[in-house]
Parts: structure tokens; sequence; C-alpha cells
């Protein structure tokens, strides 16, 4: 996935000189190709997210089209009202790029890990969200990122969990990405980033007339599109690495609860920290998004729900 | 302006009039008078509350309207409390402090990136340089030898809960600045000649190092009641006071 991000960005910036690559002093070899194939495009603007952000809002200004990389714990956690206010007040062409969110960095601890990210980033009128679930998705993003030149927060998760599609898809703007068909009136799945493998062998194993459905694009999303879907299932089921307070889980209850009944289940990180540290599989399972405690979870869920 | 609002800023906006009708009147460059002129130099109040110090300029460069200016703080008015970039003219959303003094880095670095000759100022408040984006922002200039980019900073010693001495110390701000890798100069900052000849002074200076100018203020000047009085931060004006007020700047200006 690394490399597709790399591959892609290389890709964009060749071609536009505008576009600029600003880091908050991460990606050291991520970078190496954009730096030997871009170098004048390339700014280190040191360990300092809250000058590159508003930097980032003045060289749009000036015409360039600067996409801003950090961890997600601090580009957008910790430079939220920079993205606000310098950015997303004027729908500067700005892409945030958000790198290692949810638990990739489970040895290391809060600081590093990041799943409020989704939810601070929601709120912010203007700023679009992706949430690619493979490499196939990222580079999808990445172009609709790059095309849709207005601000957006693009979140980027575990890398290897394998891919789910065989080719670049075609995401359309707000509309979740049909993965594996189903049949009508039966479970319906969505998972965004991280989750979709693991929610896709889930669903694949144990489920197998439930629909499943990757979430790339987080905002804006197309209200009519969910509530059709969720509206003609039995129940939903989200799965994501983020707090189930103001992530996925959280914006599709409130989009459909308003036009359907269909029960929801949020299966996503409890309002918590992490209180050990371990290999990535080991924090999965402390918080409950091990694919043993997701298949309980959505048993014991569906136990109380009528078919 | 003043009469109308409710949180003013008036003693914010009167500390830094000198220094916003210089920059106007003998610096900042917009082809044909057109705020949107893509090849303009940039002001960035950083210090966003003392924006009615601009929209002051701005209306005698017939940006602003009379009727917009009469409009201050009515309902539906455009013109707010704090700068924002909506309006032609104002380049930054400001009032939340140590923003713009970053975003005014970014325009130098997009001009120098684009070989042009456009320079920017950012005024920023003695109080808001509490604010750590400003240090970072000072040491990406210095080191990216912003020679476009100036910092003035009105140093009025006063910020909203009090004197900056008793708040958080800044010592000398000029010092501060040069140690980032600034060329710095301080002033009056109320004496007009004083600032455009220091202006020009760090203008003409080709050692690649970003500026800054402190300028000395007094907040609230020009009134004397208003003078070195932190009540005149937020409060706004009534009839009385008004009055006071226009009648000592007219005996001023005699």
């Amino acid at each position: 996935m690394r490399a597709a991000f790399s591959d892609a960005l290389v890709r964009i910036a060749q071609a536009d000189p505008n576009v600029l690559l600003l880091t908050g002093d991460h990606g050291y070899a991520l970078f190496d190709e954009f730096r030997r194939a871009c170098p004048r495009q390339y700014i280190n603007a040191g360990i300092a997210e809250q000058n590159m952000v508003g930097m980032a809002a003045g060289l749009a200004r000036s015409g360039f089209r600067p996409f801003v990389y950090g961890l997600s714990a601090f580009i957008p956690v910790r430079v939220v009202e920079q993205i606000k206010l310098d950015i997303a007040h004027d729908a500067l062409p700005v892409v945030l790029i958000g790198d290692g969110a949810g638990f990739v960095y489970s040895h290391l601890g809060t600081s590093h890990q990041s799943t409020e990210d989704i939810a601070c980033a929601r709120a912010i009128p203007n700023l679009s969200i992706y949430s690619p679930g493979d490499r196939f998705e990222l580079v999808a993003c990445m172009e609709l990122a790059y095309q849709s030149a207005s601000p957006c927060y693009f979140r980027m998760g575990k890398s290897d969990r394998g891919d789910v599609h065989t080719q670049i898809p075609k995401i359309e703007m707000g509309r979740l990405l049909n993965v594996k068909p189903g049949q009508s009136g039966d479970i319906l799945f969505v998972a965004t980033g991280s989750m979709l493998r693991t929610t896709l062998d889930v669903a694949t194993q144990h489920y197998p007339n439930a629909t499943v459905w990757s979430a790339p694009v987080i905002k804006p999303i197309d209200a009519e599109h969910l509530v059709a879907l969720c509206g003609r299932s039995r129940a939903v089921v989200v799965v994501e690495e983020h707090s189930v307070m103001g992530g996925v889980g959280s914006l599709i209850a409130e989009t459909i609860t308003e036009f359907t009944p269909t029960r929801l289940l949020r299966i996503g990180v409890n309002d918590r920290f992490s209180h050990y540290c371990g290999t990535y599989d080991y924090l999965l399972h402390e918080h409950g998004l091990d694919k043993e405690t997701i298949i309980e979870k959505i048993n014991t869920f569906l136990s109380t729900v009528s078919s | 302006m003043a009469y109308a609002g409710s949180t003013v800023h008036i003693g914010c906006a009167f500390s830094i009039i000198e220094i916003v009708a210089v920059l106007y009147r003998r610096h900042l460059r917009y082809p044909e008078n057109n705020p949107h002129a893509s090849d303009r130099d940039y002001f960035v109040l950083s210090k966003g509350h003392g924006v009615m110090a601009q929209y002051a300029c701005m209306h005698e460069l017939g940006w602003l309207s009379d009727e917009t200016l009469a409009n201050y703080f009515s309902d539906g008015s455009e013109l707010k409390g704090l700068s924002d970039s909506r309006i032609p003219g104002l380049e930054v959303t400001s009032g939340s402090l140590g923003h713009g003094f970053s975003v005014g880095v970014g325009l130098a670095m997009g001009a120098k990136l684009k070989g042009t000759d456009q320079k920017t100022y950012a005024l920023v408040g003695d109080g808001e340089i509490n604010e750590g984006p400003i240090w970072e922002g000072a040491l990406f200039a210095s080191h990216h030898n912003l020679e476009n980019f100036m910092v003035i900073v009105d140093e009025n010693n006063f910020q909203a809960m009090g004197e900056t001495k008793d708040i958080l110390r800044l010592g000398s701000i000029q010092h501060k600045f040069e140690s980032f890798g600034f060329e710095s100069l301080t002033i009056d900052g109320h004496d007009e000649s004083a600032i455009n000849g220091a202006i020009e002074r760090l203008r003409s200076s080709k050692s690649g190092a970003p500026k800054a100018l402190i300028a000395k203020t007094v907040k609230g000047k020009g009134v004397p009641f208003m003078e070195n009085n932190n009540l005149w931060h937020y409060t706004r004006l009534n009839a009385e006071t008004y009055a006071l007020a226009m009648a000592a700047i007219q005996e001023n200006e005699l």
C-alpha cells in the first residue's frame, strides 16, 4: 500500500509541477522515490505541524497544490483548528494525509495511535474524507482527491491485510462500493480502511448471503443511496478501526435513522485507550477487532434482531 | 464602527492604525487597485482583532462602501469583529491567534517558488506571540531565507487580561527574532515616517534573512481615556464616550 501511495503521488506530482509535498519530518523511506523524481516539489517542514498546515494554506492561496503528510495522530488531530480556519473555511485545495491510522503503531502507545481522527475531521465543513481499503482503492482515492481540487483528509491505515480488489475500482463520490454481492434482505456489512479485508473474510466464511460494502469515501456521503441499501437489509454491521463515536458506524446510524428502522451494530473502538502494547494483532484483540470477537459481537447482535 | 459593535477591540485597532496606513499608502502593491490581483503583495492581519483599522483603510481605497461600513455588526453584516478572508482585501480568517503568521510564511514561500517579487507582511500582536506556531514559522522562514517576508509586531504591552510583562514576560522581542535569524528593527509604531523608513531600510537589505519590525505602540492611541487602559480591549462606545473620543481625535488632527 505504501508503494502504491508513493507511486500515485509521484505520478500526480510529475504531471503537475504545482503539486508540493510537505512532510512534518515523517516518511523517511516512503518518500525516497518522490525526492528522487521531484526534488523541487518536496518540503520537509520540520517537526512543526501547526505551522506546516498554515503554510500549506498560504501555498494553496498562491496557486500551489499542497499534499501535507503526517501521522494521523497529528494530521488531522493535532491541527484540527488550522484545517478548519486556514484551509476548509475557504475550501483551499489541500490534501491532508494521515498515515498510520488506527493501531498501526501498536508498540508505541497512545501518542501514535489514532482512533479519533475521523470524528475530528467529519464536523469540519468543506472537508472530504477518504479511507481506502486496499492498494486499488488508494489509487482511485488519490486521483479523486487531486481532481476534486478541494480540501480533504486522506486516512491511511494498516497496509498489509491483503487486497480486496483486483483492479482500480470506479469510485463514485459519496457512494459505498460493493465488494461482495449477497441476497437482498440479508445482512449488510460496511467496512472502511484496514477493516475491509477482515470484514470480507468474516462475511464470506460465516454469513455467505450477506453483502459487503467498502466506504472509501466517508464524506460527502450520498444519503439516499445509503438509506436505500440499508432499508432493504435485515440488519447493518459497520466495522472500523476507529472509535464507535463519530466514525463510519456513527455516520451511517445517524444518516439512516431518520428514514429507516433497520437495526445497526457499530464495531470499533469502544471509547477507550490501549492499556497494553504488543503486535498489531494483539492490539486488535485488546479492542475486540479480531475476527473471533467480531463474529461473537455479530452473533450476539443478530440474536436480538428479528428475521 | 466601535459604536455599533458589542465586542469591538477598539484599543487593538488604534494601536496599529499608523502601521496599516503606511503599509497601504507606501508599500503594498495592488495592481489597478485590485484586492484580487494575482500578483499583489500580501498583507496578513494575524492579530485579526485589529481589523477595524484595516476596514478603515479599505474604505479609503474604495474597497468597502459607506453602506457596508455603516451596517457594521447589524444583522447580516459581512464585516465581522475579526478578520474574515471572504472579504476582498482580507487575506486570512484570523482571530484565533498564531494562524496568520504561518499562512503568511506559506504565501512568501509560494512567491519565492514562483520567482515573483511579491512581498508578504504579517502583522501580529505582542500577546499573540505567546502562540507556539509563530516560532515554528519563524524557524521555517529563516531556514528557507524568506527575504520577502516581514513580520510586524504591534508591541503595545497589553493582552486581553492585562500587561504582557505580568502574563508571559516577552523580554526583547527584537532579540528573539534576531536569534531566530531575522533582521530586525524597533521603532515608534505611531511615527509614520519612522515606520516607513524602517520598512524601507529592512527591504533594501539583501542578506536573505526574513525581516521583523518591532513597533512600540500605545493601546488605544489617540484617545486619552483609552490609552493604556485595558478596559478598551473590548469595550464598546456609547453616545457620551463616542463624542469624547471624536473630540479628542479631532483635537489631535488640528
